[in-house]
């Protein structure tokens, strides 16, 4: 059970941004805390990438406050969010194909000699301890990541994010693209990134992984917040009306579940 | 919302290969547990197959001797330096047209700067003229070279427009320096940069750089091996790190004992009294240029962040961003790294004609990339090694040397040459395309 | 945006120096129009060769002046054959009573040449064959200059192993040069005292390409060659650089054309044999004069020092060939002394007291 006694670990207040007229977030406030799963749901459109793209630094809030242990933070591009432990996992990944697992683990982060140079062996050294510990049958490091698998790419990509003393993990979609054996992997990678106190903000549309992975689950519906909501105090049926007809629980009706099915 | 499940394996497939295909895969295997890149051996081999083709058909068999690969060796040196540059910009998703255009600019500049100024100033002949030339022709350059990258990377303007600019606005600007008219002769000192007789390190020297070489690629590969060993990585195959060593040192000192047996020419010995000697030339000063400038771009494209930069831009532009590449910044430092190529190019093309013309480099952009995508690089972006475009390079000015010692028409070389182009392309996509399977 | 545009333009204009006449009327030229009614055009195909600013311009500018002060109007193409048909045809919106053309491609031009002359507005080909009869052909002889390359060549090597180095394929003078000399080598030919050992076109007449060309026949002969028939004297700069390489420069025979700076000093020094110079002021000073004649009312027959030239494409063309000079160590002073070039430039780096014209 996650401790929710203290300050969150991150808190995006009273989040706002528009393109041009359009309102893809209007006012919404999520948190997160240490050690704990929260799924970030919705239609297309909801605004729910938008939202977190604002903590990853990818395009910045036109308003509200991002607070990281209580402390306001600016965030106006991905290296602000990683010097304060935000790591993102794109949907696409974010890798590139034409270099293998190490430099895209350490990629724009590459270690040095006392000289200046790649330390490749260095490099290759680091991944491979940290591929140990999330996905141990790997073992292509010296290939470029466009020969791996979906799954070894998924891993790749954690891995980059895990290295960096992330404590807080952005993961858009991670299981989009895989099969059933490596979306159980990932999950249980997930937990186990869990355990380790790191918060994990979780994009998904599949509402079972989310139900399996997450603690909390935040609904979006076009730009706005429709609730946050606990896991264990809600039934999928509610969380998809949440989803679909912006009905918190309690507001719903027969006849609003029949229309779900 | 369609969901697809992909059914992933860990490892690769076992193959059901049949008996021929076994063996196939084993020589694939040799050479991957070598760890060789089979590219630049193909593309080795097919340097090697044209030697010997243009040795049986020139009538005189004039192509493999001393004097020809020595002239070969020159010739190649102008676009062999400008392609490394161009292989860092073609990664990039970048093309640059204004090569040639530059290359007069800049070479008009450094003629006028020793024919016209330095005289006036300092006099005739003086020992640093050719510094303060040189010197001039790498800073404009490599100026050149930025402004356009910062065209290209903070106005977002695309490089094959901003670089077809160049071509146009740096030719009228050559030909404007000076009304079109040839600036000759060039510094005595400055002609060595572009060979001929006195532009050669000579025979004890040559012998010197090539065990250097020698020692330099052993130290290379233990070096290696060592960071690899430190951290318990599997290591080449012992075999296979002699047998390459024994191999490349073997190649350098060739190349070095045939370059030496290349002689000043009988009257040139006469003229400077050391009639009836045998004085070995060696390697040239454009020769020792080219490499000069290959070993330092390939240093810099693998073993520097700059380097991996590039290659992750080239891969995937967005991630690079994303990553904290600072992206733009990068772009400008590969145009300014061209810029200053081309100006050091420029350099050895007017040492070695003694004269600079406003025409000077017209069309040199397309051998230049040329050799560029010959020796691997792909216009899609993230691919493409230094050495290949060393070898590309020298792979088209053998095929044009050759054709003028068989007395093939312009014309037709040109045919050929476009031929071998798509050729070579073609073969390299197909095979990249098989290896992806 | 607007304000940028128009200041642009604006520079442009301030930029060109040519004075645009728009007075001359379009159509027929009529008979007894004074010089100052008349207005030339000139539809260069490139100016990025030393001597059409230098000399060209300047000699049609100043005949056009001497005949009663009619105006000069250009266009540059820029190398495109297209682009010269649009010149052509503008130069003629323009006003211009007679159009002077250096044709890029003699061959591509003809339906702007034809448009003109159906238009009553005649056509000067300038220096380059243009094969329509109803043009006037004024050039430099190539075929001759040609011949006296051969001529002064064979003079100085009268039996040994000979070199051509031909300029741009596309180019038909390249070809009447060389069948010019071919017709002062062909006895000596067939008798064997001259062998062709190399023989290479040069794309774009590019000084580097004949380098490596020149490179490649010595190698191929084992350094035996007597003497390098170059076409032009940018060429020869690059054929001179790979005898120098073999220390054969001065003892290998060369020859050039255009008395480039750079190709005289080579003569006076002793690198080159020969250049071929011509006058490009008397070819402009020609050209212009026929223009402005013809513009006049002067029918094509009554053009004055014409001949009658049987064009390589069957063409009976009306021509005014000027004879060019071939300059040796030993007439120096020609070229010095017409103002051509500047004695510090013939003789730089030339030894005191060995050529005559350098003193």
């Amino acid at each position: 059970m996650t401790d929710r006694s203290g300050t969150p670990l991150v808190e995006l207040r009273d989040i706002r941004v528009a393109f041009g007229g359009v309102h893809a977030v209007r006012d919404v406030t999520v948190d997160l805390y240490p050690g704990e799963v929260v799924g970030l749901v919705g239609g297309n459109g909801a605004g729910k990438t938008t939202l977190i793209r604002t903590l990853s630094g990818a395009h910045p809030a036109d308003s509200g406050q991002i607070l990281i242990d209580g402390e306001p933070v600016t965030i106006s591009h991905p290296r602000d969010a990683k010097a304060l432990g935000v790591e993102t996992i794109y949907q696409n990944l974010a890798l590139a194909d034409n270099i293998d697992a190490p430099g895209n683990v350490f990629l724009g982060r590459e270690l040095t000699t006392r000289f200046g140079n790649l330390d490749d062996s260095a490099m290759e050294d680091a991944t491979r301890k940290l591929m140990g510990r999330l996905n141990p049958k790997f073992q292509n490091f010296v290939v470029p990541v466009a020969s791996l698998s979906g799954g070894q790419r998924q891993s790749v990509a954690i891995a980059r994010a895990v290295h960096f003393n992330a404590r807080i993990l952005i993961m858009d979609e991670p299981t989009a693209a895989l099969g059933p054996a490596e979306t159980k992997q990932v999950g249980d990678l997930i937990k186990q990134l869990r355990e380790e106190g790191i918060g994990i903000f979780l994009i998904s549309h599949d509402i079972h992984d989310v139900f399996d992975l997450s603690d909390r689950i935040s609904v979006m519906l076009q730009g706005k917040l429709v609730g946050t909501v606990d896991k264990n105090e809600v039934t999928t049926d509610e969380v998809l009306a949440m989803i679909i007809l912006g009905k918190r629980p309690g507001e719903v009706t027969q006849k609003d579940l029949a229309e779900l099915h | 919302m369609a969901e697809t499940k992909v059914s992933a394996a860990e490892t690769e497939p076992e193959a059901q290969a049949a008996p021929e295909e076994r063996g196939k895969a084993s020589l694939r295997e040799l050479f991957r547990s070598a760890e060789v890149d089979t590219r630049l051996l193909g593309m080795l081999g097919a340097l090697a197959i044209i030697w010997i083709l243009f040795q049986i058909f020139t009538p005189n068999h004039t192509f493999l001797t001393p004097r020809n690969m020595w002239n070969l060796s020159v010739q190649t040196a102008v676009v062999a330096i400008m392609a490394t540059g161009m292989v860092l910009i073609i990664v990039t998703r970048n093309i640059d047209l204004s090569v040639g255009a530059v290359m007069a600019a800049v070479g008009m500049a450094m003629a006028i700067v020793q024919h016209d100024w330095l005289p006036k100033w300092i006099g005739f002949d003086h020992p640093m003229t050719w510094v303060i030339a040189v010197a001039v022709g790498l800073v404009l350059g490599a100026a050149i070279g930025a402004f356009q990258g910062t065209i290209v990377a903070y106005v977002g303007v695309p490089s094959f427009i901003v670089t077809l600019g160049g071509f146009l606005v740096w030719r009228g600007v050559a030909w404007w320096m000076a009304s079109g008219q040839t600036i000759a002769p060039m510094d005595t000192l400055f002609r060595n940069l572009g060979g001929g007789s006195t532009g050669t390190v000579g025979g004890t020297w040559s012998w010197i750089i090539g065990i250097a070489a020698c020692v330099g690629i052993v130290l290379l590969q233990f070096t290696k091996r060592r960071s690899r060993g430190r951290y318990g990585f599997r290591l080449r195959p012992m075999w296979a790190e002699v047998g390459i060593a024994v191999i490349a040192c073997a190649a350098v000192l060739v190349a070095v004992g045939f370059l030496n047996r290349y002689y000043l020419p009988p009257a040139l010995a006469t003229q400077t009294g050391h009639e009836g000697e045998n004085i070995s030339l060696g390697l040239a000063y454009p020769v020792l240029i080219a490499i000069g400038v290959g070993i330092v771009m390939t240093f810099i494209a693998t073993r520097r962040r700059f380097g991996r930069s590039v290659y992750a831009i080239g891969g995937n532009p967005e991630a690079s961003e994303l990553a904290g590449i600072k992206t733009r910044r990068t772009i400008v430092k590969t145009f300014t790294l061209m810029g200053l190529l081309v100006g050091l190019a420029a350099a050895v093309q007017i040492a070695r004609l003694n004269a600079a013309v406003s025409s000077l480099g017209t069309g040199m952009e397309l051998n230049v990339i040329a050799a560029a995508v010959i020796g691997g690089t792909s216009f899609a972006g993230g691919v493409g090694t230094i050495v290949g475009a060393l070898l590309g390079a020298l792979i088209m000015q053998s095929l044009v040397s050759g054709m003028v010692l068989m007395g093939i028409e312009a014309p037709l070389q040109d045919i050929v040459v476009g031929i071998v182009l798509v050729l070579a392309v073609t073969l390299d996509t197909i095979f990249r395309r098989r290896a992806a399977r | 945006m607007l304000a940028l545009l128009a200041l642009s333009i604006l520079l442009l204009a301030a930029c060109s120096s040519d004075d645009n006449g728009g007075g001359g009327a379009t159509g027929e030229a009529t008979g007894g129009a004074t010089g100052s009614d008349i207005t030339v055009g000139v539809s260069w195909n490139n100016f990025n060769e030393e001597r059409w600013a230098k000399f060209d311009e300047p000699a049609i500018q100043q005949a056009l002046q001497d005949c009663g002060g009619a105006k000069y109007i250009k266009a540059d193409a820029g190398s495109s054959a297209e682009q010269q048909l649009a010149d052509v045809e503008n130069l003629i919106a323009q006003g211009a009573n007679a159009i002077i053309i250096l044709a890029q491609d003699g061959e591509a031009i003809l339906p702007a040449v034809q448009s003109a002359l159906d238009q009553g507005i005649p056509v000067v080909a300038y220096d380059r064959l243009i094969e329509n009869p109803g043009a006037l052909y004024v050039t430099f002889d190539n075929v001759e200059i040609g011949r006296l390359q051969a001529e002064a060549i064979l003079a100085a090597v009268p039996e040994g192993n000979y070199v051509f180095i031909k300029g741009n394929s596309a180019d038909a003078n390249a070809d009447f040069l060389r069948s010019g000399q071919q017709e002062v080598l062909q006895d000596a030919l067939d008798s064997g005292d001259v062998v062709n050992v190399g023989e290479s076109y040069t794309d774009n007449w590019d000084p580097a390409i004949a380098q490596t060309n020149m490179e490649q026949f010595l190698t191929d002969n084992n350094n035996d060659v007597d003497a390098v028939l170059s076409e032009n004297d940018g060429m020869a700069g690059g054929v001179v650089a790979a005898l120098e390489a073999q220390g054969l420069a001065g003892s290998v025979a060369v020859s050039g054309q255009d008395g480039d700076v750079a190709g005289l000093n080579r003569v006076a020094l002793g690198t080159q044999y020969v250049d071929v110079w011509k006058d490009a002021r008397e070819l402009g000073k020609a050209a212009g004069e026929a223009a402005c004649a013809m513009a006049q009312g002067t029918a094509l027959g009554d053009v004055a020092n014409t001949q009658q030239f049987d064009s390589p494409g069957g063409n009976d063309m009306t021509s005014i060939f000027l004879t060019p000079q071939a300059i040796t160590q030993d007439n120096l002073n020609i070229p010095l002394d017409a103002g051509w070039i500047s004695q510090e430039d013939l003789c730089q780096g030339v030894d005191p007291g060995t050529v005559d014209a350098c003193g």
